[in-house]
């Protein structure tokens, strides 16, 4: 029998350092949205704020669904949950969107091809995950790659303008003086909470991530969950691009190069849940951190390239601090 | 044999399975009862682990048969095995790191608002269960939002063991569960098997740990090379009894006789200190001898060997290797003295599974196997294959990943990249821990012959027969002190855990097994 140290609850008087984590972080965003509020005229307006949400909405959905697929794939961002085909498979649905559109089919036809396409691609990356056992990096890079290619064949890397009817609801003002798009994200926010946390989902998805020997013996379909994420991801893409063609009326290349940007919201978004985990509500609060800062540094007057290198320096950031606390020892 | 157990729970007969050419088993048949608690050891390799596995769902055998209350079982999956309520209790726990124990309880059977039927988690009612789950069966007062990594080792074994009670099984099947528990923490948990066999469950116990075998079972059923060799009485048996039929030899020769007289100091530590971990620590190795070192998690005896090897050196105090005063700054400066360490996570530290054998054992060397700027490889595989043949080791070629390698063979490749360097001092950090009897025996062997080479020999060890069997003297260090210096031969296995507890005789403290 060995001598062996055991885990033990901390002493009242530490500050265990995931709380440490999430409250520096939230005093950041504070801090960030303080700043603006002081020196960028017209950040604080209940208006420009619906805008902010307004211009987050498709990177969230994009986020929510890099947030199901690193809760169902592990939070190993090697080994674990990745979807690095989200932004191209965007831009290969709005891409499909605006030609069927522009080739006079209804807008149910179009929606539907958009979303469909978007669930297929998740679909794929799921078979060759689950089913094949590629790394979820590889698989998904290969899938990017794929759907960028498929977009430039739609699109002959030309700008596609398209109006339809949804496109002008979507981007057309709703209840209350918010836009149709601030109400879809607040209603993809709230049902994927619900489902996540309601109902068994999250937990049972949160298993497979985590241990899933542990989520097989507990009889729980572990390889039907993880495929399910890949797919959810994909449909939400789809969804995004709807909201995306709503934004640039049809589809423009590089319209799909975003990324980087759902990479480091999943991630940033870990800071701001109570166990250090990928969560909705966490991956909601750091969409509107980042686009805050866009939409402060317009304000002000500095260059939105900057933000690029500011999302780099947090993505290096938080995968740093993360390794750091998972050490042992 | 057990004439008051009641009838059969499960029941095993002839179980065949096939791995390619090797038979993991070979007609091994045995009978659980109601209310009793059934042992089941063997040496790795006996096919305990099939066993499991196939109780599991997880494997089918080629022939016998399965029978859970008289009803036979075939084609049996995971789920089939757990509808008819057999449950396991792995050794390493099917626990979701970072989950409560509410939540880790009912994973996949969450409790419902409404009539039951409702999509909807009750997360309150899902909190009330797991407490008073816990509560009831244990006595243990456990709220259900408290997190698992929050909880000792045994009370995730109680969260563990609720999990399984809640589906009120027939049988429980408990694989190694104290591998990673203190002594108390497993006495804990035997009171808890206890008294599921006092509810009237089945229980079949394995286990490496011949004495909680001993103390706990009604019934032993002995295996070997697949075979149930022996079914018998535990407390008409003796622990060197058990281990004889698993091996099939006697064990009294588990320990090798050592004559020598132990030569010229070798190692002699004055006054050595590190802040916080140990301090004023002076004694003698002699060549020849074997030293044994043992204290409780927090002793400082791990410290000191991490100390002797470089990785976090003393601060204080002198140390003289062949009578120069010494003190390696760094394992590389420690490894040119000739000090070789066998780390006590072998799997993680002491050797690496995918390199070869060859590669493994001559890592620390590899110098001298060097002509003008190239590897020689031929002198390289010579040496190779005499250590192979030196240290007995059993492995397909010098070829082969040491991770294919049982764990007393790579504990053995471990020593053996030592040997090739002229190394005179020898620290090990529990070098039989899941080892299997037979390569302990050979460690054993392998140690006593290097001490009778002129090494020296520091061998960490919560294993107290071990020491007791092994060393010319046993230190003891409590609180960063050497609190005893016993000699093996006198040393009683309480005055050890006396002074390893600081000097609290009677009680048996934590972390080491008696």
């Amino acid at each position: 029998m060995t001598a062996q140290s055991l885990s033990r609850p901390l002493s009242s008087g530490q500050m265990p350092p995931a709380r440490l984590l999430r409250i520096g972080a939230t005093l950041l965003l504070i801090v960030a949205v303080g700043l603006f509020a002081a020196m960028a005229p017209g950040f604080a307006t209940a208006s420009n704020l619906a805008d902010v949400a307004e211009q987050s909405t498709v990177l969230a959905l994009l986020a929510f669904g890099m947030t199901l697929v690193v809760i169902a794939g592990g939070p190993d961002v090697v080994r674990g949950g990745i979807d690095l085909s989200l932004g191209a498979n965007l831009g290969l649905c709005d891409a499909l969107y605006a030609a069927m559109s522009n080739a006079g089919h209804g807008d149910g036809t179009s929606a539907l091809v958009a979303v469909g396409a978007g669930a297929a691609v998740g679909l794929v990356n799921a078979v060759a995950i689950i089913r094949f056992g590629v790394p979820p990096l590889l698989a998904t890079l290969a899938s990017m790659n794929a759907c960028a290619g498929l977009e430039l064949v739609v699109t002959q890397n030309t700008v596609l303008t398209t109006d339809s009817p949804l496109l002008g609801i979507v981007a057309g003002p709703g209840a209350l003086g918010l836009s149709t798009t601030d109400w879809i994200l607040v209603a993809m926010t709230a049902a994927l909470l619900l489902v996540m946390h309601a109902t068994p989902v999250g937990l049972r998805l949160r298993a497979v991530g985590l241990h899933p020997r542990a989520a097989r013996a507990a009889g729980l379909p572990v390889a039907a969950m993880g495929a399910g994420a890949y797919v959810a991801a994909g449909t939400l893409a789809g969804l995004a691009a709807i909201v995306q063609a709503a934004r640039l009326s049809g589809s423009s290349p590089g319209s799909g190069d975003i990324l980087l940007s759902v990479v480091l919201t999943s991630l940033l978004g870990v800071v701001f849940s109570r166990r250090l985990q990928p969560t909705i509500g966490g991956t909601l609060a750091a969409v509107l951190f980042i686009g805050c800062l866009v939409n402060g540094f317009q304000l002000v007057n500095v260059s939105s390239y900057w933000v690029n290198g500011i999302e780099g320096v947090l993505i290096l950031s938080v995968v740093a601090l993360r390794s750091l606390l998972q050490r042992p020892g | 044999m057990n004439d008051q157990a009641g009838e059969a729970a499960l029941s095993l007969q002839g179980l065949v399975k096939r791995f390619g050419a090797t038979r993991a088993l070979d007609g091994a048949s045995l009978v659980v009862r109601r209310g009793s608690l059934h042992g089941l050891i063997g040496q790795n390799g006996a096919g305990k682990s099939t066993i499991v596995k196939i109780l599991n769902g997880l494997l089918q055998p080629d022939s016998g048969s399965i029978a859970i209350d008289g009803r036979q079982v075939v084609d049996a999956s995971p789920r089939l095995i757990e509808r008819l309520g057999v449950h396991i209790i792995h050794q390493e726990p099917m626990l979701v790191p970072g989950f409560t124990v509410a939540e880790a309880l009912f994973l996949g059977d969450e409790p419902r608002l409404g009539a039951g039927r409702s999509p909807v988690v009750s997360w309150r009612t899902m909190r009330r269960c797991a407490e008073e789950a816990i509560a009831s069966r244990f006595g243990l007062a456990l709220r259900g939002d408290t997190p698992l990594d929050q909880l000792g080792a045994a009370e995730r074994q109680i969260v563990q063991i609720t999990r399984s009670l809640l589906k009120a099984p027939r049988v429980l099947v408990f694989d190694e569960p104290t591998a990673s528990l203190v002594r108390s923490e497993a006495n804990r948990l035997f009171a808890i098997i206890r008294r599921l066999r006092e509810e009237g469950a089945a229980v079949l116990y394995v286990s490496h740990y011949l004495e909680e075998v001993r103390d706990l079972c009604d019934t032993v059923t002995v295996l070997r090379n697949g075979r149930d060799v022996a079914t018998l009485d535990p407390a008409r048996t003796s622990v060197a009894g058990m281990a004889a039929l698993m091996v099939d030899r006697d064990l009294g020769a588990m320990f090798p006789t050592r004559s020598s007289l132990p030569g010229a100091p070798l190692l002699e530590a004055r006054g050595l200190g590190r802040s916080g971990a140990f301090a004023d620590l002076s004694f003698t190795l002699r060549a020849g001898e074997i030293l044994g070192l043992t204290g409780l998690v927090g002793s400082g005896a791990k410290e000191l060997v991490a100390a002797l090897f470089g990785l976090a050196p003393a601060d204080r105090g002198t140390l003289l290797l062949h009578g120069r005063a010494v003190m390696p700054a760094s394992p590389s400066e420690a490894v040119g003295l000739g000090i070789g360490l066998v780390p006590e996570d072998r799997r993680r530290n002491g050797v690496a599974l995918d390199a070869s054998v060859a590669e493994n054992a001559t890592l620390p060397g590899l110098v001298r196997f060097v002509r003008r700027f190239l590897l020689d490889r031929g002198r390289e595989q010579e040496a190779v294959r005499g250590l192979i043949a030196r240290l007995a080791i059993k492995t397909p070629g010098p070829d082969a990943p040491v991770g294919a390698l049982s764990g007393g063979n790579q504990q053995k490749v471990s020593l053996a990249k030592w040997l090739g360097t002229g190394a005179t001092l020898f620290l090990l950090d529990e070098p039989t821990v899941a080892v299997d009897v037979a390569a302990k025996v050979e460690i054993y062997r392998l140690l006593a012959d290097l001490a009778a080479g002129g090494a020296g020999i520091l061998l960490l060890s919560s294993d107290l027969a071990e020491l007791r069997g092994l060393a010319d003297r046993i230190l003891v260090m409590h609180r960063g002190r050497l609190v005893a210096e016993l000699r093996a031969a006198d040393a009683t296995a309480d005055e050890i855990l006396t002074a390893a507890s600081g000097g609290a005789a009677g009680s048996a403290p934590d972390g080491i097994a008696a």
